[in-house]
């Protein structure tokens, strides 16, 4: 609230109009009242400064007014309403901060008065063409921000009165109030859009992988630069990453969603981890100093049952494994994206038992303004494991670690490989894109009954052939759904397929492969063929690998 | 979403190597076996199709190998199959009596050796 050179204090609406601007005259008063007048406030935001300036020149009997606002980004001020010389707005007049009259003004934050521009330095030719002989102008500043330049001018030398020269500041506060806060409405917009959209909605569709989010902006309207995302990027390996991106705003999240691209486009193209990263940080090196950010990158291997994790100065994920134990995985040494185009990185390997949990999550999770971070995360792990699913386990997380007083955003997911029943029984859409998920979930499913990969790869083979079987010949109305059952009993797969069409080997396609590949790879295979659908069984023995010990 | 095999080719003279990465099923044999089409054009004179990183072939698989076989045949073209010994796929190819239709090789080198 307190403004730096000239002593004043800048507030809300209230606070000026009691502000003892200069003698009580009626003039003055009349002034300040057009100038505070509330139906200003309904007016769009570049009507309203087209309106403030216009009054302004009234009041001051001004032969010229600008409004400069500073660029978001560079050192700039560009014209955004005039008067009297309205090419500035029109040829987009731009004044580097320190430069010229309106630059100094800005840069100075103070008001400067010129009475005569003859031998002024400007930088601005279109003052002096317009024989503009002496100028004043004002700084627009909210809580100590400078936000741009109010200016008016006179055709004839003036010297302009302290009342002046405060009405002037009213305007420029009043200007200022009304763009903070359009811009505010304007951020607060675009942060719900662009979190709605950078954020993946729908990371329920990832096969085989319980996920969830949280994500708390450390304002309402403000953006925030955390960020995460899961998906899959190979059969049976899910990618989840979390990054923090530094800084917040626009800028923020225009890195943000580069980030998020990037990585996707990258990772999709089948790059290992460490090079996925690698190329991301020289994409974000390019894209300049605003693009720091770190990041987590870790990639599920649902079968092998491990994660793969890579680190660009992120804080450690958190593995809750299927027992309840908590513990971070080491800390790796990459530095964060941005930083350096030469920095390397590495993947590291950790066990990933089914029925483990990850825990990707932002600083704002685990730091707060009273405790050290070491506290934060120990907090975390003591949290993270107890009763209930991953929904359950973020609720808590939330309720328990993110304080009133938080200074950060906070982005927060927990991904799971839930283990699969036995029997297990899924239902699938009878469209052939599925039949690499039943795969991905029946090979899950055999190595968690610990049959052998040679084993495993027939029993898949001939129930893929049942299944793809069930999707080709859905052509009866309703029958959206085939059924696969598998169960295990004393090394004995029995797998059944079950739709509601009639059993058809194809012809022209397979030439009739199918059923002769289903009888060679299993023991038994029975196709009962009736009138409400095709069942298929498939059975075989399968040999357990020795467990440690029994030789 | 991810795609499901992807054909990695290269040239050797006239005769073209693609290695099939990936699974192949009913949902991509037929954009697989386009893709192969596309590669081979008519300048080759032969294809080493190289099933080595392969991780999964149905018989909608098996079929697009045997139904190339008889469409190189007729262009006079050559087709032979690189299968390393011991792979899973191995067994169901032997299933449906590829071996019988098409030379298999346990690997490129050996396979382009006896395309040329």
């Amino acid at each position: 609230m307190t403004r730096g050179s000239d002593g004043h204090t800048s507030a809300g609406m209230p606070d000026m109009a009691v502000r003892p601007a200069s003698p009580a005259d009626g003039q003055v008063l009349g002034a300040l009242q057009r100038i505070t007048d509330a139906a200003l406030a309904y007016l769009p935001h570049d009507r309203l400064l087209d309106e403030l300036i216009a009054r302004v020149c009234e009041i001051l009997e001004a032969d010229t007014a600008a409004l400069l606002l500073l660029d978001e980004s560079r050192p700039l001020l560009r014209a955004r309403a005039a008067r009297g010389i309205e090419e500035e707005v029109e040829r987009g007049v731009v004044v580097p901060l320190g430069e010229g009259f309106a630059g100094r003004v800005a840069a100075e934050r103070r008001t400067i008065a010129i009475e005569d521009l003859a031998d002024a330095e400007l930088v601005n030719p279109l003052l002096r063409e317009q024989g503009i002989r002496s100028l004043l102008g004002v700084p627009l500043l909210v809580e100590g921000r400078v936000l741009g330049v109010l200016h008016v001018g006179s055709l004839t030398p003036r010297r302009f009165t302290a009342a002046e020269r405060d009405l002037l500041q009213l305007v420029a506060d009043r200007a200022a109030l009304a763009i903070e806060h359009a811009s505010l409405a304007e951020q607060q917009r675009l942060a719900e859009a662009l979190q709605r959209h950078l954020l993946p909605q729908d990371l329920h569709a990832v096969p085989g992988l319980e996920v969830a989010t949280r994500y708390m902006p450390a304002s309402r309207d403000r953006l925030g630069g955390d960020w995460y995302d899961a998906f899959e990027v190979a059969p049976g390996e899910i990618v989840v990453a979390v990054g923090d991106v530094v800084g917040h705003g626009l800028a923020a999240a225009a890195v943000m969603a580069q980030l998020r691209t990037a990585l996707r486009a990258y990772a999709v193209e089948g790059h290992p981890e460490a090079e996925v990263v690698a190329r991301v940080n020289r994409l974000m090196c390019e894209l300049g100093p605003d693009a720091t950010t770190t990041l987590v990158y870790t990639v599920i291997e649902t079968q092998r049952q491990r994660l793969r994790v890579v680190n660009a100065g992120h804080p450690p994920p958190l593995v809750v494994d299927p027992e309840g134990e908590a513990a971070f995985l080491p800390l790796q040494g990459g530095i964060p994206l941005g930083t350096s185009p030469l920095a390397s990185y590495r993947a590291a390997v950790h066990p990933f038992p089914t029925g483990s949990t990850v825990v990707l999550y932002t600083d704002g999770l685990v730091e707060s303004r009273a405790e050290p971070l070491d506290r934060g995360l120990e907090r975390l792990r003591a949290t993270a494991p107890g009763a209930g699913g991953i929904e359950t386990m973020c609720t808590r997380l939330v309720r328990r670690l993110v304080g009133e007083d938080r200074a950060d955003d906070v982005a927060l997911i927990a991904a799971r490989v839930p283990p699969l029943a036995n029997p297990l029984s899924t239902r699938w859409p009878t469209d052939r894109d599925v039949l690499a998920d039943v795969r991905q979930v029946l090979r899950r499913w055999l190595r968690e009954r610990s049959v052998g990969d040679d084993e495993a790869y027939d029993v898949v083979v001939a129930c893929g052939e049942a299944c793809a079987n069930a999707i080709e010949h859905a052509y009866r109305p309703g029958q959206h759904s085939f059924e696969v059952h598998a169960v295990e009993q004393d090394g004995r797969i029995r797998i059944e397929v079950r739709d509601r069409g009639r059993w058809r080997e194809a012809r022209g396609v397979n030439r009739g492969r199918g059923l002769p590949m289903m009888r060679a790879l299993m023991d038994a295979v029975v196709v009962e063929d009736a009138e409400d659908g095709t069942r298929v069984v498939l059975e075989r023995d399968v040999s357990r690998p020795a467990r440690a010990g029994s030789g | 979403m991810t795609e499901l095999a992807r054909v990695v080719e290269d040239r050797r003279g006239g005769i073209l190597v693609a290695a099939l990465d990936g699974e192949v099923d009913a949902s991509n044999a037929a954009d697989v076996g386009d893709r192969l089409r596309l590669a081979l054009g008519n300048a080759s004179t032969a294809l080493v199709l190289d099933l080595s990183p392969t991780r999964y072939l149905d018989s909608a698989g098996i079929s697009l190998v045997f139904r190339l076989a008889e469409e190189l045949d007729a262009r006079q073209q050559r087709l032979v199959i690189v299968v390393p010994a011991g792979a899973p796929i191995a067994r169901t190819l032997q299933i449906t009596g590829l071996g019988g239709a098409v030379a298999i090789h346990p690997d490129v080198e050996a396979a382009v050796a006896a395309a040329g």
